[in-house]
């Protein structure tokens, strides 16, 4: 099955996307200038909650550095990175309605649940916007069982460019694959890829040709139509002009794409075309859905037969199956870092101008009103975050003002996210970013 | 009637206070003195639209000198506000120009007590504007306001409806030529009828969802398109295991939901993101017309005997594609596509019959033969490409992007101009523009005969046709439909996001999403509620204003309740513990006695082992069951005691014969959207017409309360055809958060002068609904005090209607006697069905449709066949209307 170029990719394509600058930013040494200075943000949503029991050190009730402190079984893949590790409780989420999952709620900070469509953009979505601009500003990938990935192998849960906008997350590495790297790829995916492209230029061409004779009113909108093809079309071309470039960064397609023993092999493939594409300079905001924002998923890969809701209705700590997953979960968060410090980029490696925020869709646990959102930090995005400490809040402030923390580090001059002063005034005991987070 | 009498008597005192800049734009004054524009008004015909040649300097700076600048001169200006230097239209000043355009517009300005401005020279002045802003804004975002729904009252109801000043010309009136972008809900609906098959009209059951009506929203309110749930027989889990395991999508085209006229033509395009989106669906679609449920799911789930896979459904798998059975019934559409994709090899006859099908069942017409070439082309070379199965799915996947799958064009392309330049539509373009005015799905066979034959070119075509559907149910309509969404704004309810301590203050149940799933289900029941007063097809807007009936659900009966008070709520409370207690106790003792009778009998049995026949041994568990009966009406009793009984409501009696609603498919396992209510009667004296249902209240409520401004914009702006200016971007629209005080009360904010201005056409209009409370809710009390329900109708341009109201029931009788409200609707369903606001040149229009609901009995079907053959329907123009057409 062939996938849509920038099937869920948002709402716009960078519009005047310089090859060079993809060039230029992972390697060479480009000054902090403005919204140009590199900058890139992963989300990383596990589904069924997040139980600070597995990620607070044992002991640690207020906030403090995590230097001396061990952390729990299900994150200590993380122990040699705990320094750019940043454990924050008590954020809360009671207005997104998080029981079984906030779905577009989780990312969006506002009421969410099964079938309700998003109701304003997510900050993904938001930042990939502000962030400098990307050929492809923002990816979405999702994880899931394997039946579920080859079934919906598009599925909007989790990110929306606005009200009623879902964002569509990829979950098939092939399709994805072709997407980033068609112009590099042999065999069929070369041969899908090519089919495609030519396939999308003739549509533009068709585009094009009706709308030669719209009135002048109706042909402004209509261009935009056809430019959206244009920039399909024109996304693919400057992704082929940089095939050398990708090339460096490009996973190598194994039989396990076409092949896969578990969901597990096609999760690590999926990790693996979301890193290239932020180490090879194609996105800037990439959002990772482990359980793809619903209550389901699997994890056999692991061992963990169990499967879905029945992982959610397990408590969590101690608990060997999700000991299991937080440290596959870590693993990956693992592997980020250690790619995006790979590559040099200014007068550090991309991780240092890097964040990831690892949490869940569904707060603290499968059935919760939200009152507790734990949250993990990795990296500090250019100084901006506080890192290798762990930060206890009092539970009044909601998830909005983290998200509008990432906005003020991305350079927005927000106090809210999604949330106005009447909302606020319930929910938000303060105004702007966590100044507890921020450094 | 003459321009003076239009202006609007404004008390001065509105004017007085200014806080600020954009505050003083809301009421900048006008000079006292317009002699010169008078007579120059005096001297000139009019045609509206028309353009103005006439510089600032000689024109605009002239009459803001007359009119404006002595109360905006450069010295204390009013509200600090000065004119003085506003200079040209340029894009720094254009948000000053925009408010100067709204308040000319509204005739807010000049006040009455400045000035007596012309007519003309206030059609002039704000025509001039919207040329001047449309001109500097052209490649800054544009300037839309003129376009804006709801602006569309803007134009003076007086002007449309009554005789017009003998300088102005009116020119015979058209649309322009345009392309319209389907809906989401178009878009999901034309979808569907690919790979599902909904049922025939069953005139048995006529509120049952059936072919033709639109794809709902499911249970959460989200639009999706759902793969072969028509065949699941059986699946793993509940609730969520189904609705994670079915496939569906989520409508792909974005529409930003807004109270009000949800589409015109100029509102949408499609963005690449939607595009790249729809080719990804077209495969699934394209896969699924081809093998059905195969093209989702595995062979052996396809089965009429779910047993006999019991050896593949092993372990858990909720959640899981995998957990589905589908029944080898074939329900979907079998088509051309299906015939190309099933057998071996490809000839050039099946791939043009599937693309010539598909295309036709994307855009509604047949190919032109270029056309078919075109896409020929291309399936033959993805097939070249990647092999059939694969090659024909993406190639036929481009026309899910033809320009006519997701716009509709009325280009009048080809047609000769009459001697106003208008072209009239016909042929393809007429058949599916008046097939689009009441349908989603593709032309009935009578319709497409038509037009192939040649019998679609004529006022008289579209009358025949128009009036074939209105008559035929079975013919479904939900654009029909739509309109009275759109206008009447009942289907936000589920939308509005509630805090659940104040929504459990109201009454209803605020725990998980029962609240929103009421309001979804409160939408559907609406719906069929509009449905059944458009079958009557009497008085229509005074029925939905006034009707006492309501379809209803069982939920319903505490949304239609009335909330008690707290010493009624402590009454039942304690009236249901004394029925509950003496319940038990009955209960107790009947246990007591069967545990007594079985003991005795059981004593019996043992003292008399040789009587232990088989008769005795049934009597034994005829008295053990007596038991296990007793308990269990005790346990039940006890539970039901543990459960919160609701006493915080009266509920209504809302009984009558069962009927149904249109409601999604299976989206949400047995916990999915039913299509059973009743017919029922509201409780008298509490209840008149939608206005006051919850499905309506709700939808114009927030988070915490009621929302009478809402409320009250609604009936300012849908009846009685006012006209608000925005909100000034500087004021802080809070209500001061005082959970003590009333919405009443913490309203009092809104009356500080200039404010006032515009919340005195909003607030008292609003308020009489404070009557119920914000789930919609019948209510005596607010905050344990009497509930202040009264408002007035404050100049609505009818002085028959303005006064005070006691509550809503009383204002709601005075407007539904009103022929302006009656006019204000078919202004509304003018701008629906014509997917534009109306101008002055549309009067004649207006009143026809008018006159033919008014003489008809109130009929809609007699208002839709005047409007859609009126020549705003049935010309275009390329240009917009009135500006190419003769001015003589």
């Amino acid at each position: 099955m062939l996938q849509g170029i920038a099937a869920g990719v948002g709402a716009a394509f960078g519009p005047s996307i310089l090859a060079e600058r993809l060039l230029a930013s992972p390697a060479t040494n480009v000054p902090p200038l403005g919204n140009s200075t590199p900058k890139r943000i992963v989300f990383f949503m596990q589904n069924q909650g997040f139980d600070p029991k597995t990620c607070i050190p044992s002991g640690m009730k207020n906030s403090g550095s995590l230097a001396k402190a061990k952390l729990p079984e299900p994150i200590s893949p993380l122990e040699p990175y705990k320094d750019r590790l940043h454990i924050i409780n008590g954020l809360h989420g009671l207005h997104t309605s998080p029981s079984h999952s906030a779905f577009f709620g989780a990312l969006g900070g506002y009421r969410g649940s099964d079938g309700v469509p998003p109701s304003a953009p997510t900050i993904d979505y938001e930042l990939s916007k502000v962030l400098p601009q990307t050929l492809l500003p923002h990816l979405c990938i999702g994880m899931d069982s394997i039946e579920n990935m080859t079934t919906k192998p598009t599925l909007a849960t989790l990110s929306a460019s606005g009200a009623g906008q879902p964002i569509f997350m990829h979950s098939n590495p092939n399709h994805l694959y072709q997407m980033l790297y068609g112009g590099i790829s042999t065999g069929d995916i070369r041969k899908q890829h090519e089919a495609r492209t030519s396939l999308m230029l003739q549509i533009e061409q068709f585009a094009a040709s009706k709308g030669r004779a719209l009135p002048a009113a109706d042909s402004q909108r209509y261009d935009q139509y056809v430019q959206g093809f244009k920039e399909a079309n024109g996304l693919r071309d400057r992704l082929g002009a940089v095939s050398d470039h990708l090339r460096k960064f490009a996973p190598e397609v194994d039989e396990r794409y076409t092949n896969p023993e578990f969901e597990t092999d096609w999760h690590d493939r999926l990790l693996d075309l979301g890193i290239s594409a932020l180490t090879s300079g194609i996105t800037n905001t990439l959002t990772i859905g482990s359980g793809r924002g619903e209550i389901f998923g699997a994890w056999k890969g692991l061992g963990v037969e169990q499967q879905g809701h029945n992982l959610g209705h397990m408590d969590q700590p101690d608990n060997p199956i999700w000991i299991k997953i937080r440290q596959y979960n870590s693993r990956m968060l693992v592997r980020i870092m250690e790619a995006l410090e790979s590559v040099p980029e200014g007068s550090g490696t991309m991780m240092d101008h890097t964040l990831i925020v690892y949490t869940s869709n569904n707060a603290d646990k499968q059935h919760t009103n939200g009152a507790n959102w734990p949250v993990m930090l990795l990296g500090n995005l250019d100084g901006a975050f506080k890192s290798g400490c762990f930060t206890q809040l009092d539970g009044k402030r909601p998830i909005n003002a983290l998200y509008a923390s990432l906005l003020r580090a991305a350079g927005q001059n927000v106090d809210r996210f999604n949330m106005d002063d009447k909302q606020a005034k319930k929910f938000d005991a303060g105004n702007g970013p966590l100044k507890e987070v921020l450094a | 009637m003459t321009a003076g009498k239009q202006v609007r008597q404004t008390s001065s005192l509105a004017f007085d206070v200014h806080r600020s800049v954009w505050g003083a734009l809301l009421c900048f004054s006008f000079g006292m003195f317009s002699l010169g524009m008078m007579s120059s008004a005096d001297a000139e015909t009019y045609t509206p639209g028309q353009p103005l040649e006439k510089d600032y300097e000689s024109f605009a700076g002239a009459f803001l000198a007359d009119h404006c600048i002595d109360c905006h001169g450069e010295t204390a200006p009013e509200g600090g506000l000065s004119l003085q230097d506003l200079g040209p239209v340029d894009e720094i000043n254009a948000g000053t120009w925009r408010s100067v355009w709204a308040q000319v517009s509204l005739q807010e300005m000049p006040p009455p007590d400045a000035s007596e401005l012309g007519v003309v020279d206030r059609l002039q002045f704000s025509d001039w504007i919207v040329d001047e802003l449309s001109r500097v804004m052209r490649d800054k975002g544009g300037f839309h306001d003129h376009r804006d729904p709801n602006k569309g009252n803007f134009i003076d109801h007086d002007l449309l409806f009554g005789a017009l000043p003998e300088e102005i010309r009116l020119v015979p009136t058209s649309s322009p030529a345009r392309i319209w972008r389907v809906t989401p809900q178009e878009h999901i609906t034309r979808l569907n009828e690919l790979i599902n098959t909904e049922p025939e009209y069953d005139p048995e059951k006529p509120g049952l969802r059936t072919h033709g009506d639109v794809v709902p929203t499911n249970h959460g309110g989200e639009l999706k398109l759902y793969f072969g749930v028509d065949r699941i027989i059986k699946w793993q889990g509940g609730t969520v295991a189904y609705a994670t395991s079915v496939k569906s999508v989520p409508a792909i085209l974005s529409s930003a939901r807004k109270h009000g006229l949800e589409n015109y033509p100029d509102f949408y395009t499609v963005n690449s993101a939607e595009a790249t989106q729809i080719l990804d669906v077209a495969d699934d679609i394209i896969r699924y017309m081809a093998e059905g449920p195969l093209s989702i799911a595995q062979p052996y789930q396809i089965t009429d005997d779910p047993a006999s896979i019991a050896d593949k459904m092993v372990g858990d798998l909720r959640g899981l594609p995998t957990s589905l059975v589908y029944s080898t019934k074939v329900v979907r559409p079998l088509t051309p596509v299906y015939d190309l994709m099933k057998e071996d090899g490809v000839t050039d006859q099946r791939v043009r019959g599937a693309v010539e099908f598909l295309f036709e069942a994307l855009t509604y017409r047949p190919p032109t033969d270029r056309e078919s070439n075109q896409y020929l082309q291309i399936v033959n070379e993805s097939i070249q490409k990647l092999g059939k199965e694969d090659g024909a799915v993406l190639g036929l996947s481009s026309i899910f992007l033809d320009r006519d799958a997701l716009f509709r064009p009325e280009l009048v392309e080809y047609g000769s101009p009459d001697p106003h330049g208008r072209v009239m539509l016909q042929d393809w373009e007429l058949g599916l523009a008046v097939n689009h005015a009441l349908r989603y799905i593709r032309p009935d066979d009578e319709l497409r005969t038509a037009v192939l034959a040649g019998r679609m070119r004529t006022r008289d075509d579209v009358r025949r046709e128009v009036q074939r559907m209105l008559a035929d149910d079975s013919i479904r309509k939900p654009r029909i439909l739509q309109f009275f969404r759109d206008y009447f704004d009942y289907d936000l309810g589920g939308y509005i996001c509630k805090d659940n301590k104040a929504l459990a203050e109201t009454g209803v149940n605020a725990r998980g999403v029962s609240h929103y799933r009421a309001m979804f289900d409160a939408t559907a029941s609406t719906d069929r509620l509009v449905e059944l007063i458009l079958h009557e097809d009497k008085d229509v807007l005074k029925q939905l204003l006034t009707t006492d009936k309501v379809v209803a659900t069982k939920t319903d009966e505490v949304y239609f309740g009335r909330k008690r008070t707290p010493e009624e709520t402590a009454a039942a409370a304690a009236e249901a513990k004394r029925a509950a207690a003496e319940e038990t106790k009955e209960a107790s003792a009947a246990l007591k006695s069967a545990k007594k009778e079985l003991a005795a009998f059981e004593q019996s049995m043992k003292a008399n082992p040789d009587e232990d026949t088989a008769k005795k041994q049934r009597e034994l568990t005829a008295k053990e069951r007596a038991v296990s009966a007793a308990e269990k009406k005790l346990a039940a009793i006890n539970k039901r005691r543990r459960d919160t009984e609701n006493h915080s409501v009266d509920q209504a009696d809302l009984s009558g014969p069962n009927l149904f609603a249109r409601v999604s498919r299976r989206s949400f396992g047995n916990g999915s959207m039913k299509p059973e209510r009743v017919l029922a009667t509201a409780p008298e004296g509490q209840r008149l017409g939608i206005l006051t249902h919850p499905s309506w209240l709700v939808s114009h409520s927030d988070a915490m309360d009621n929302h009478a401004i809402l409320r009250g914009r609604w009936v300012r702006e849908r009846l009685l055809g006012g006209g608000i200016p925005d909100v000034p971007i500087t004021v802080d629209a809070m209500l001061p958060d005082e959970p003590h005080s009333t919405l009443r009360e913490r309203m009092r904010v809104t009356r500080e002068t200039y404010c006032w201005t515009c919340h005195e056409k909003m607030d008292p209009l609003g308020l009489p609904f404070e009557m119920y409370n914000h789930a919609g809710l019948y209510r005596t009390l607010e905050l344990d005090k009497p509930v202040d329900t009264t408002g007035e109708i404050i100049d609505s341009g009818d002085p028959e209607l303005d006064g005070e109201v006691a509550d809503a029931i009383e204002m709601i009788q005075k407007l539904a006697e009103s022929e302006r409200a009656e006019q204000v609707f078919v202004r509304h369903a003018f701008r629906f069905w014509m997917g534009r606001n109306e101008t002055l040149h549309d009067a004649p229009v207006l009143q026809d449709a008018h006159r033919a609901y008014k003489e008809s009995g109130g009929s809609m079907n007699a208002l839709i066949t005047s409007l859609l053959t009126s020549d705003a329907f049935l010309y275009r123009t390329r240009t917009e209307p009135g500006m190419l057409a003769e001015s003589k």
